[in-house]
């Protein structure tokens, strides 16, 4: 066995640039394959990271109600529920933080004891929530991230004790948590839940998230059918409140990706061509060196050797190969996996992503890495083991007679080609329609502009802010101040920034006529103030933008967009047009002017096209705003001056989310151009292997054939005719190809449009397969022409 | 008789870094047509290069070699192929039939390299072909369907299809068995009754002895060049020299 070994890794040095190809083939579908499992499983698959975290669950609601559920049916279900061996309410939302010298806001999650309990958690000072906490009079205690311990207090030793106002209610800080602990995703401050559904009617209810663990040995399809018999039961007795209402358990890691099965599903789509295409070149770049090989098979044999012996040194080879390419694979993706942590956390508020992502190799990805080489050194050593070990020796020995074995060896690279023509054309045009669609998205006109801006989210203190007035007089005095800065050019306000969210109410058109059982259109409201949309660079089409006639106690005004008169006001000017929205307190808003269109909501579908109102802040003055400046500079650089004078104005209204609108852009499209980046490699990798798969098949086929080309040439034949033939027998092998990796292709594109990530593009369909034409051409002319090359004797008598 | 081919000096060196191998050297030779002329010597004596040059699928390296009253010595590879198409038939040892390709395909393939001749002409063109070797029943059949007998009849007719004006055949009996050598050989027997001219490579003195005239290499010289009865003696003689050197 040493010696067959050792005679292998001669033989590959010899042929050192054909074993770095093999390798190299290789090392491109294992490494996206790797790359791809690990991000994957690290993400999606693998348990949460402590005991029992394969069955922690997360019950949500329906989607009307954001994913909630009514405490009510949670308390029932709690009750009756016997699958499970926790069953918790949880809340969570943003809250204004002060300490003595310093505000901000952060997410803050309301929990149980059980939950730090469930999540093995362990603080690194002080203590966990306990029972006594969760009572009504119990004073109020907050358990901080190490995170927010750096940030608010410096690391303080003496935390413990100290007193944190959360929405200006003192608490007291008993535990400090470890940085790795973010239960349930990017938790840094935990409260004790306190809320109950006593002396509350059923329908004002609160509503909450609900934590579950299974009870080991119960399925989710069981727990689930327990959950969905439950709530059946409850809406008997609740029909109105309760209708169609359901829950659903998952992962908390399926929860921070919903939505994206298609997507998941594409990249498991593309990454098995990948690995297929890598897993055929290898196979058929082994292949032409065992054939090349044949006659010393064949003299071995005559010698003696059993078969088994000839297949294991021809398999040696296979194996060699990808335990090398196995090795490099498991660096390229780790590598990768580093990258695309820093790429993803863009998508995240805060750039934090979820507690359990784990972007390395684990043990798992070894693992798995390890089968795969193994599997893959016997799928493609195995053919060409018994291909040029299983023929008639006399034959081969005779030599020059070909037989049925070089007719099954060409029949075989014929098929070949055809499924690498067929793979490549498939997965290109998937990858290049991505790739070309989120490119297009991000130079479309959003009718923003992005550039030199810095935001903010300000909420103010209701209980101070109990009026328009003082609300309006804070605003004021705020941009006022900021308008003296000099590296600030404009400062206004909205309540929904670009690619954040909108309300989305339902409204009518005065003197429409909506049916007796009307279904009234949907429209995105937003409250600006009067400057916003020159300061953002919104274009006024027709009409006027707001200005001082649209104040308090004046009728109500509304700016509307392109989007919304395409939609509701083709044929007319709507201009002194008037609406309301239904269900609200009955106010009609004036139309006053048109805007471009504006895009409000994440890039996703229509976003641009959605209709929408701007209704005037002087007239629906908020607690809650977005601050946006536009700076002279950088507007990085008016952070600190941002921050001071809010600070000034009120200590008690943190500034939160500054961040500056370029980034919310980024943020936006980071799912979409990691995904798109994943695709260009994806595109790269099949490009690469296509071009190597059909010249090595071809070349391999042109080894096979240098005879052919020998006794054509013998019978007459000049260079370009041999050329032609060949060109034309591979262009019919390109178009069997084609014909079938076209349609794959659209039926690809038209499984993930749904997913907004790809339309599907007639130039696409046109583009990929020339272009596969042009590396076919390539492909074949290079190998036959070096054949050409030989004398016609040295062809002919060429083994 | 009209001279078809004619050296003149003409040598082939193969060099390598080390060494210059002479495979011919100061080869003179006339062949009319209607000859059928036997080459024999021993194993790398040049009998096989020669028969590579006269068929241009080789070059020599010195001397003159002209072809049908044509000088095609100094001609380029594409000029070379077109006057193989025409002027040379051959038949190979191992055959050489393309194995993707019918048999009557494989005979036809000649003449797809010719531009003036039509699809239908081809086609009887090679029917004619077949039907002189014998092997029309086998039309549609794939190399590895025949025998090796077969095989080389079709390699036969191939070599004859185009009406070349020589037909080079190196050891074409080599992979037979005798009842096929002898099949073989009669076929070529009555091609040259039919007036075809033959050169062929051969060990075997019974297919030596069917032609009319043996040139004889030996040490890339020709060392003899005549009848078969002529050749016997001097072929005698000069293995009894070799023997006592």
């Amino acid at each position: 066995m040493l010696a067959d070994l050792m005679y292998t890794l001669r033989s590959m040095s010899r042929n050192l640039k054909f074993s770095l190809l093999t390798v190299f083939v290789m090392t491109t579908g294992l490494a996206l394959f790797i790359f791809i499992y690990s991000f994957l499983h690290n993400t999606l698959t693998s348990p949460l990271p402590f005991a029992g975290g394969d069955r922690v669950r997360l019950i949500q609601g329906m989607q009307v109600d954001y994913f909630l559920v009514r405490m009510n049916d949670y308390e029932e279900m709690k009750s009756k529920l016997s699958s499970f061996d926790t069953f918790d309410a949880y809340s969570n939302g943003t809250r204004n933080l002060m300490t003595s010298d310093r505000s901000m806001r952060e997410n803050t999650y309301y929990v149980s004891p059980t939950f730090f309990e469930v999540s093995d958690a362990k603080p690194l000072l002080g203590r966990l929530l306990n029972e006594k906490d969760l009572e009504p009079a119990a004073e109020p205690v907050a358990i901080i991230g190490e995170s927010l311990w750096q940030r608010l207090y410096a690391s303080d030793a003496d935390i413990l004790g100290k007193k944190l106002r959360v929405n200006n209610v003192p608490h007291t800080i008993v535990g400090v948590m470890p940085q790795a602990y973010r239960f349930p995703q990017t938790g840094n401050l935990w409260l004790p839940f306190k809320q109950s559904t006593a002396g509350v009617a059923r329908a004002s209810a609160p509503f909450v998230k609900i934590l579950a663990r299974t009870k080991p040995g119960i399925t989710d399809e069981k727990a689930q059918a327990e959950l969905t018999q439950m709530m059946s039961d409850i809406e008997q007795r609740f029909p109105k409140l309760n209708a169609d209402k359901t829950v659903n358990m998952i992962t908390y890691q399926e929860a921070a990706s919903q939505n994206q099965e298609e997507l998941i599903l594409a990249m498991k789509l593309c990454v098995a061509l990948v690995m297929l295409l890598a897993c055929i070149n290898t196979g058929n770049l082994l292949l032409s060196r065992a054939l090349e090989k044949n006659k010393e098979s064949a003299i071995r044999s005559a010698l003696g050797a059993p078969r088994l012996k000839l297949v294991v040194q021809v398999m040696l080879e296979s194996a060699i190969i990808c335990l090398a390419s196995g090795i490099f694979a498991c660096m390229i993706a780790a590598w990768g996996l580093d990258i695309s942590l820093t790429e993803l956390s863009k998508m995240f508020r805060g750039s934090e992503a979820p507690f359990w992502w784990q972007f390395d190799l684990t043990s798992s990805s070894f693992i798995v890495a390890g089968i795969v080489t193994l599997v893959l050194a016997v799928v493609t050593g195995a053919l060409p083991a018994l291909m040029s070990t299983g023929g008639d020796i006399n034959s081969v020995l005779r030599d020059g007679t070909r037989g049925a074995q070089s007719k099954v060896s060409s029949y075989l690279s014929q098929l070949i080609v055809v499924i690498e023509v067929a793979l490549s054309c498939a997965l290109l045009i998937l990858a290049t329609s991505m790739v070309l669609t989120v490119y297009n998205k991000s130079k479309m006109d959003f009718g923003v502009e992005f550039d030199g801006y810095l935001s903010a989210r300000i909420t103010l203190p209701r209980s101070e802010y109990n009026s328009d007035s003082k609300i309006m007089n804070y605003f004021r005095s705020v941009e006022q101040e900021l308008e003296s800065n000099p590296n600030v050019e404009a400062v206004s306000y909205t309540r929904n920034l670009p690619f954040t969210w909108t309300l989305t109410p339902e409204f009518m058109m005065e003197g429409a006529d909506y049916g007796k059982d009307p279904q009234y259109p949907l429209v995105e409201y937003v409250t600006v103030a009067r400057d916003y949309f020159e300061t953002m660079g919104v274009k006024l089409l027709e009409g006027r933008a707001f200005d001082a006639r649209d104040k308090a106690g004046s009728p109500l005004a509304a700016v509307v967009t392109q989007s919304f008169i395409n939609r509701y006001s083709k044929d007319e000017s709507p201009i002194g047009k008037r609406f309301k929205l239904v269900g609200g307190d009955d106010q009609w808003f004036t139309i006053v002017g048109v805007v471009n269109s504006v895009a409000h909501v994440f890039p996703y579908g229509d976003t641009i096209t959605r209709p929408s109102v701007f209704v005037s802040l002087e007239q629906n003055p908020g607690s809650t705003m977005n601050i946006v400046i536009k700076a002279k500079g950088d507007p990085n650089l008016v952070r600190e001056s941002l921050s001071q004078v809010t600070f000034k104005a009120e200590p008690n209204a943190p500034l939160f989310n500054v961040r500056t609108v370029a980034r919310l852009k980024e943020r936006a499209f980071a799912d979409y151009n990691f995904i798109s980046g994943i695709f260009v490699i994806f595109a790269i990798a099949s490009t690469v292997l296509a071009f190597s798969g059909i010249y090595g098949v071809v070349a391999n086929m042109m080894v096979q054939k240098t005879q052919e080309v020998g006794i054509r040439k013998a019978l007459g034949a000049d260079d370009a005719q041999v050329l032609i033939h060949f060109l034309i027998k591979n262009g019919k092998l390109l178009l069997a190809g084609l014909v079938i990796g076209i349609p794959i292709g659209y039926v690809l594109i038209n499984m993930l449009e749904d997913t907004d990530l790809v339309t599907m593009s007639v130039g696409i369909f046109v583009m990929i397969p020339l272009g596969i034409t042009l590396i076919s051409l390539l492909a074949v002319i290079s190998p036959v022409g070096r054949t050409l090359k030989m004398e016609p004797i040295l062809a002919l008598r060429y083994e | 008789m009209k001279t078809l081919i004619e050296l003149k000096s003409l040598s082939k060196v193969f060099s390598t870094e080390e060494v210059d191998t002479h495979a011919l050297s100061d080869i003179n030779l006339e062949i009319k047509t209607g000859e059928y002329v036997s080459i024999s010597g021993p194993s790398g004596c040049g009998k096989s290069t020669l028969l590579s040059i006269l068929g241009l699928l080789d070059v020599a390296t010195d001397g003159e070699y002209v072809l049908n009253e044509k000088n095609v010595s100094g001609l380029d590879a594409k000029q070379r192929a077109a006057i193989r198409n025409i002027e040379i038939g051959f038949v190979f040892q191992s055959f050489n039939l393309i194995s993707d390709l019918t048999v009557e395909e494989n005979v036809e393939l000649p003449l797809t390299y010719r531009k003036d001749i039509s699809k239908e002409e081809r086609r009887k063109q090679v029917q004619g072909a077949l039907e002189k070797v014998d092997m029309s029943h086998r039309a549609k059949h794939y190399p590895s369907q025949l025998s090796g007998g077969q095989q080389q009849r079709v390699a036969i007719a191939r070599a004859i299809v185009g009406n070349p004006s020589i037909i080079l055949a190196d050891e074409p009996t080599g992979n037979l068995d005798s009842k096929n050598a002898d099949q073989v050989m009669a076929l070529l027997d009555k091609l040259h009754e039919d007036g075809v001219t033959i050169c062929m490579v051969t060990h075997d003195p019974r297919g030596a002895k069917r032609a009319k005239r043996v040139i004889e290499i030996f040490d890339s010289k020709i060392v003899s060049d005549s009848s078969v009865q002529e050749v016997r003696v001097d072929s005698q003689e000069s293995l009894a020299e070799e023997a006592v050197a």
